[in-house]
């Protein structure tokens, strides 16, 4: 059992977007969605001081896997569920479909799967095809890569290493070293979700 | 911070928070009525199949806003009822069906403790039904705005406010003296209703100014939109109190109170769309949708 998170550096973020095709190549999320495409995971651009004092980020979001997640407090059928290492998942045959879990999140971090993003999954991946039923959709830390001993698609593919995967609980991982020392830091404490992604700014 | 207005609900969402709002208050207030006035059997029932009805059709919403409404029977499954309110909200619906119907068998039967039993069950879930459509909204962290003790508060008035106006549409064509006597004390009552949201509305938007940044980018959206100060405060609240105020001191005025009664309406249904609409994220960083 372990409690997985992950560490985004934002200093060291090339803005590639290499994570956001690793992402949805592996678990077909709908890059092909009007305005811009449905993502698990997102690289924002932003601008960062005042002229001429700026430059430019480069902000990476996924699901922040909460301790206290808001999404879980609020869907009615239990479908969003918390698994034995603490990552947040959705039980596709229970999620009723209702949204509420969408306007919970604090992060943006869901989104809906439907019935066109069914059809060109089918389209694209054909029998490989991996969504079968409307649904809402987010981040799993790629469960099934965990499963089969390989780290996230974003974080397997990050080329400057702004993405770091471990278990929380385990001292000697790069992750807990950056979050108990304190220089990793979650999004958004005063909402008091306890999220599981932290941050170097 | 970035500063995102929510699009995942819209309409039909606020279009199940009136119906299903008026529908539970419909039920509760009648079957009162019907208690405390002896309004007769099929007054209690005529109010009882009234709210049920306008409870379903909010509910066909509902379903409708769903990604797939085919789904809907998976809102039965009600395991997260110790979190979500939406699954407390689905026992309570189905508890205002289940002792509305049994009330109105007890009522047809005239099996007076077992209908008076069963109408307070009823009631109660009516009234539940009334305050959970604000705490559906409420739970949710993510929106500031809705996100405040104040907003159940708010919609449970509301929709009892729309209940008596209800009542009123359905009394103004008796003539008998207990519905002459229950039509005024509901019109009193409405007043009374009135007057208290505007008193919590002024409360809301007083909290809004000491709130964070989502709150007031929420204020300042329904403050700059005139449908929520011409349509909503001027003739959904502040004119329908006045012709109430003034239709309840006069004689043979009951067409003034039953006009006001559809402002009420109208005013009932934008306050939730509106606040619906103003729903505004703030999310923790820098990202927009």
């Amino acid at each position: 059992m372990a409690r997985y998170g992950m560490v985004m550096n934002v200093k060291t973020c090339l803005g590639c977007k290499a994570c956001m095709a690793a992402c949805s190549q592996w678990n077909q999320t709908p890059f092909w969605a009007e305005e811009g495409g449905k993502w698990r995971t997102r690289v924002t651009e932003l601008e960062d001081g005042k002229f001429p004092e700026v430059k430019r980020k480069f902000f990476p979001t996924i699901c922040m896997h909460c301790e206290n997640a808001g999404c879980q407090s609020v869907c009615p059928t239990g479908a969003t569920f918390t698994n034995k290492d603490g990552i947040v998942l959705i039980d596709y045959d229970l999620c009723l479909g209702c949204g509420y879990c969408i306007e919970a999140c604090p992060y943006d971090a869901r989104y809906e799967y439907e019935k066109e993003d069914l059809e060109k999954d089918e389209f694209y991946f054909g029998e490989d095809a991996r969504h079968h039923q409307v649904h809402v959709d987010k981040c799993t830390f790629c469960v099934d890569r965990l499963e089969e001993g390989m780290e996230p698609s974003c974080a397997a593919t990050c080329v400057g290493h702004a993405r770091i995967f471990g278990d929380l609980d385990d001292p000697n991982s790069e992750i807990a070293k950056l979050v108990n020392s304190g220089e990793a830091k979650p999004l958004g404490e005063y909402l008091a979700t306890k999220p599981k992604v932290y941050y170097i700014k | 911070m970035d500063l995102v207005q929510q699009h995942t609900w819209g309409w039909f969402i606020a279009i199940y928070l009136f119906f299903g709002g008026l529908g539970g208050a419909t039920m509760a207030l009648g079957i009162l009525g019907e208690l405390r006035f002896n309004k007769g059997k099929w007054f209690g029932i005529g109010v009882t199949v009234l709210g049920m009805a306008i409870l379903s059709f909010g509910l066909l919403f509902l379903v409708l806003d769903l990604i797939d409404p085919f789904r809907f029977l998976l809102a039965f499954w009600i395991k997260g009822i110790g979190h979500s309110w939406i699954a407390r909200g689905m026992v309570v619906i189905m508890g205002a069906y289940i002792f509305g119907v049994l009330y109105m068998v007890a009522a047809f039967f005239e099996s007076t403790t077992f209908k008076k039993w069963m109408g307070y069950l009823a009631m109660f879930c009516g009234f539940g039904v009334t305050t959970y459509t604000g705490l559906l909204l409420n739970a949710n962290v993510g929106i500031p705005f809705w996100h405040t003790p104040a907003l159940p508060v708010l919609f449970t008035v509301s929709a009892f406010s729309t209940g008596c106006a209800i009542l009123m549409w359905v009394l103004a064509g008796k003539n008998d003296h207990e519905s002459e006597h229950f039509f005024h004390a509901i019109e009193s009552f409405d007043i009374f209703l009135i007057s208290l949201e505007l008193l919590i509305l002024f409360a809301y938007f007083d909290f809004a100014r000491g709130g964070n940044l989502a709150v007031v980018k929420s204020a300042h959206l329904l403050l700059g939109n005139p449908i929520f100060t011409i349509g909503f405060l001027i003739f959904g609240l502040i004119m329908p109190l006045i012709l109430e105020a003034y239709a309840s001191m006069k004689e043979n005025s009951r067409g003034l109170a039953v006009f006001a009664s559809g402002l009420v309406l109208l005013g009932g249904f934008l306050l939730r769309y509106l606040i619906v609409w103003a729903g505004v994220f703030q999310y923790p960083h820098g990202l927009a949708g």
